[in-house]
């Protein structure tokens, strides 16, 4: 009898204390073995929080340890516990990001030289990776916007200097912002039917957009019979104009996600598109803002553009750490 | 007329003063077990005995309890959560809310039915046949006898049997979302780890220590208070369970607030 | 002088129970304190015992003043103390083997086979030989008071304090505990304090009887002065006539 309870008690407290210890190990992601500290210093961290994840190359190698500002203010210095046998690139940085649109971060660690963007804190202490938080859904349609004012200046000095090759790539731009805008009004009626029940407001940017998209679209159809046409000048003005209209485009697309941050995650396939403009924009040798005698004005819009493309490659990726969408 | 008026404040004004009274009582009462501890020789052999009782015994009501608060969370975290809210989410509430509330807090309230009354009911049938005297008068500190191996019982074993309810709770969710819910097991789990951090576990480990201790606390103290034959014994047993469910939910929201 | 009260009080809430209860049981002696039911005379045994304390007034034990011992000092002094209760306040989870050890096993002198040997003694001296192994769930209540003596006696100690030992006991079974009783002063000197208000019992076992009445002693004297007396309240008490004891003008309430 008294030999039963002593295995009786004996047995019920090792398996809650199994319980409770493996359990939580298990919950925490599993054994980890041994594990080494890595350091980065970025200006902000967004919500990261003690315990994100860490990964690498899309897997999880491990957790943050300790969120600390700096004594001098300039910084913000994040441990990160990582495996100990996991080899980083030579030029590793490390980038801060929601995980998913549910508003929970991670810190990744990633290659710098595949990912320009954004500007990572390079801290001046042996042994820390530099690093830096995303900016959030609205600086990009800031971005976005930037660009296509950009675009527009651009192209109201297309007329300095036209040619035939120019004249092509243009063309190659409009086709692919004619899909754009086909994509973007195919998103807002889904997005319209989805949100049904949003407010009222959404409802009618999204309205808006469609509207604006379709202007769009009819612009751009013009684009492609004038160009067969070779008109240049004509073209060149309507190239114009319908650059303008890409602009409103993308304001209104600016605001209207500010209200409908939920859809963001849509978003992606569209900028795939958006991509193929960029790189029509860029090529082929010479790029197309070079050709218009402003070095100045082309580097600066390439610059924006080599920006926007890194965050639409980044945003083709994890569609969801755009957008923060909290729930506890 | 002025008797009439006054009246109610000399209610409110007693009942103030039986509460604080009864308070000092049961603070004093655990002053002196916790002297008495030193009397390790006679609460020791005690100990194990009364681990069996408080453990083991309540282990299977546990876990009936937690299997069951785990399936309804499953069922309800998936019907409140429609929409745009991946289901995964069930595995989130389902885990949050049985290692942070519902592991800790219902095997409290159960087992302060259970441990608790018990425990009342047998210190106050002791206390009115005398055996309490009779232990003082054998050379028995009653509070190293009776009081010392029940409380150290309720602060060791409280911790393990809701760690014990919080791991079956969120396997019968896992079961359920698989079987009910047509989630993966993968989906669960994402969800499960997704928000999980280790001070989760901390935290329902030290509420349920203080469960441990109120429960078979007040247990003692309603117990030892006991007067006036059987039913003397029934009413505090019956106190028994209404303190250690009501300062079990204020110790709830008190540790919620201190340790969140 | 081995038990002295002095002007002992004692209330509980508004009820005084004691009010300057004096007495004296010398050495060696058996004393019994007779009364009617609710009079106090179990709280009088307990503050013998150090269970309750005195509102005010002195308890001596030997040379101990009770109510001023450190907890120490009353276990020690509880060695010496056996407490018979009125319905025994055996141990229910214990087997009467076990109940009868337990004083015995507080005591580091006392290995497991000399305790075995000595409660194998005490069962055989209150004729519970073989029921060792019993629950006192299974005994019947003459069973129960005689393990109890057996508890309380175990240790040896130097005084019996008996809380009512043979009330609700038939008389066979009554006269079985009174030669316990005397047996316990004849054999092995020790002191007695009896509380009853069963006069047969008393008159049988008491060297002296004193009647508490009202908080306080009335009378004391051997059982001869005691039928010898004229105290009407005494003898009201003793004759069970309620007019005597409680006054003639007073039907009883």
């Amino acid at each position: 009898m008294e030999r039963r309870r002593e295995v009786l008690v004996g047995l019920v407290v090792v398996l809650g204390i199994a319980a409770g210890v493996f359990g939580s190990i298990w919950l925490k992601g599993g054994w980890r073995g041994g594990q080494t500290e890595l350091r980065t210093a970025a200006t902000s961290v967004g919500a990261l929080v003690r315990g994100a994840v860490v990964k690498f190359r899309g897997v999880t190698v491990g957790s943050v340890g300790s969120i600390e500002v700096l004594p001098s203010g300039e910084a913000v210095m994040v441990e990160m516990r990582v495996l100990e046998e996991l080899v980083i690139p030579a030029n590793a940085a490390v980038l801060l990001a929601p995980e998913s649109m549910f508003g929970e971060w991670q810190a990744e660690i990633l290659d710098r030289g595949e990912f320009g963007l954004p500007p990572f804190l390079d801290y001046p202490e042996e042994g820390v990776l530099p690093g830096a938080a995303l900016p959030d859904f609205s600086r990009l349609t800031a971005t976005f916007d930037q660009i296509a004012r950009n675009l527009t200046t651009i192209s109201d000095r297309v007329e300095v200097a036209f040619t035939e090759e120019t004249a092509m790539n243009l063309k190659g731009v409009i086709d692919n912002v004619s899909v754009v805008s086909d994509l973007l009004s195919e998103i807002i009626a889904q997005q319209t039917e989805r949100f049904e029940d949003l407010a009222e407001g959404v409802d009618e940017s999204a309205q808006e957009l469609g509207a604006a998209a379709r202007a769009a679209r009819i612009s751009f159809e013009h684009f492609d019979s004038l160009l067969l046409g070779a008109d240049a000048e004509a073209m060149m003005a309507d190239a114009s104009a319908g650059l303008r209209n890409l602009r409103e485009l993308t304001e209104d697309v600016g605001s209207s996600l500010g209200d409908m941050r939920s859809a963001a995650q849509r978003v992606d396939a569209t900028f795939a598109r958006v991509e193929g403009l960029l790189t029509a924009l860029e090529t082929p040798d010479g790029s197309f803002g070079r050709l218009l005698g402003d070095p100045a004005l082309a580097d600066g819009a390439l610059e924006v553009l080599a920006e926007f493309r890194a965050l639409l490659a980044d945003i083709k990726e994890n569609p969801g750490r755009y957008v923060t969408f909290s729930i506890f | 007329m002025a008797e009439l008026l006054l009246r109610p404040f000399a209610a409110i004004g007693n009942l103030t003063l039986a509460g604080l009274e009864s308070m000092g009582r049961a603070w004093r009462l655990f002053a002196s077990a916790a002297v008495s501890i030193r009397n390790t020789d006679v609460w020791m052999p005690l100990l194990l005995p009364q681990m069996a009782r408080v453990g083991v015994a309540s282990v299977p009501i546990a876990l009936f309890i937690a299997t069951f608060t785990g399936i309804v969370m499953a069922l309800q975290a998936s019907y409140s959560l429609t929409g745009t809210i991946p289901s995964y989410f069930v595995g989130t509430l389902v885990g949050k809310t049985m290692i942070l509330e519902l592991g800790p807090v219902l095997t409290g309230l159960v087992l302060a039915g259970r441990v608790g009354a018990n425990i009342s009911a047998e210190l106050g049938t002791m206390r009115v046949t005398e055996q309490v005297d009779a232990l003082e008068t054998l050379a028995y500190d009653p509070l190293a006898y009776l009081v010392v191996p029940r409380l150290l019982a309720g602060i060791v074993m409280f911790p393990v049997v809701v760690l014990l309810a919080i791991s079956i709770g969120i396997a019968a969710g896992w079961f359920t979302a698989l079987q009910l819910l047509e989630m993966s097991s993968a989906e669960f789990v994402k969800g499960l780890r997704i928000y999980y951090a280790p001070w989760d576990v901390w935290f329902a480990v030290i509420k349920s220590l203080s469960f441990g201790a109120v429960v078979t606390g007040t247990g003692c103290y309603c117990g030892l208070q006991t007067e006036g034959g059987a039913e003397g014994v029934g009413r505090s047993a019956t106190r028994a369970v209404v303190a250690a469910c009501m300062i079990i939910l204020c110790l709830d929201a008190f540790w919620a607030a201190v340790l969140l | 002088m081995s038990i002295r009260l002095r002007e002992v009080h004692k209330a509980f809430g508004p009820k005084e129970v004691l009010r300057g209860f004096t007495l004296e049981v010398r050495d060696g002696e058996t004393l019994a304190i007779v009364g009617p039911s609710g009079s106090g005379k179990s709280v009088l045994l307990k503050h013998v015992a150090g269970l309750l304390r005195p509102d005010s007034g002195s308890i001596f034990v030997d040379t101990h003043s009770v109510p001023d011992l450190s907890r120490k000092e009353l276990t020690r002094l509880r060695r010496r103390i056996g407490y018979v209760f009125q319905f025994a306040a055996l141990f229910d989870s214990m087997t009467v083997t076990e109940n009868v050890g337990m004083g015995l096993r507080r005591m580091p002198e006392w290995d497991a086979r000399r305790i075995a040997a000595r409660v194998e003694e005490c069962l055989a001296l209150v004729d519970l030989h073989g029921l060792g192994d019993r629950y006192p769930a299974q005994l019947s209540g003459g069973q129960r008071k005689r393990a109890g003596l057996a508890r309380a006696i175990a240790p040896s100690p130097k005084f019996l304090l008996y809380d009512e030992p043979t009330t609700g006991l038939d008389p066979v079974t009554t006269t079985v505990i009174d030669r316990l009783i005397l047996r316990m002063s004849d054999e092995m000197g020790v002191t007695g304090l009896v509380v009853t208000h069963d006069m047969t019992s008393a008159y049988r076992v008491a060297d002296r009887i004193t009647l508490l009445h009202d908080g306080r002693a009335r009378f004391t004297g051997a059982p001869d002065e005691v039928q010898a007396a004229g105290d009407e309240v005494l003898r009201g008490f003793v004759e069970g006539d309620p007019d005597l004891y409680f006054g003639r003008n007073n039907d009883g309430t």
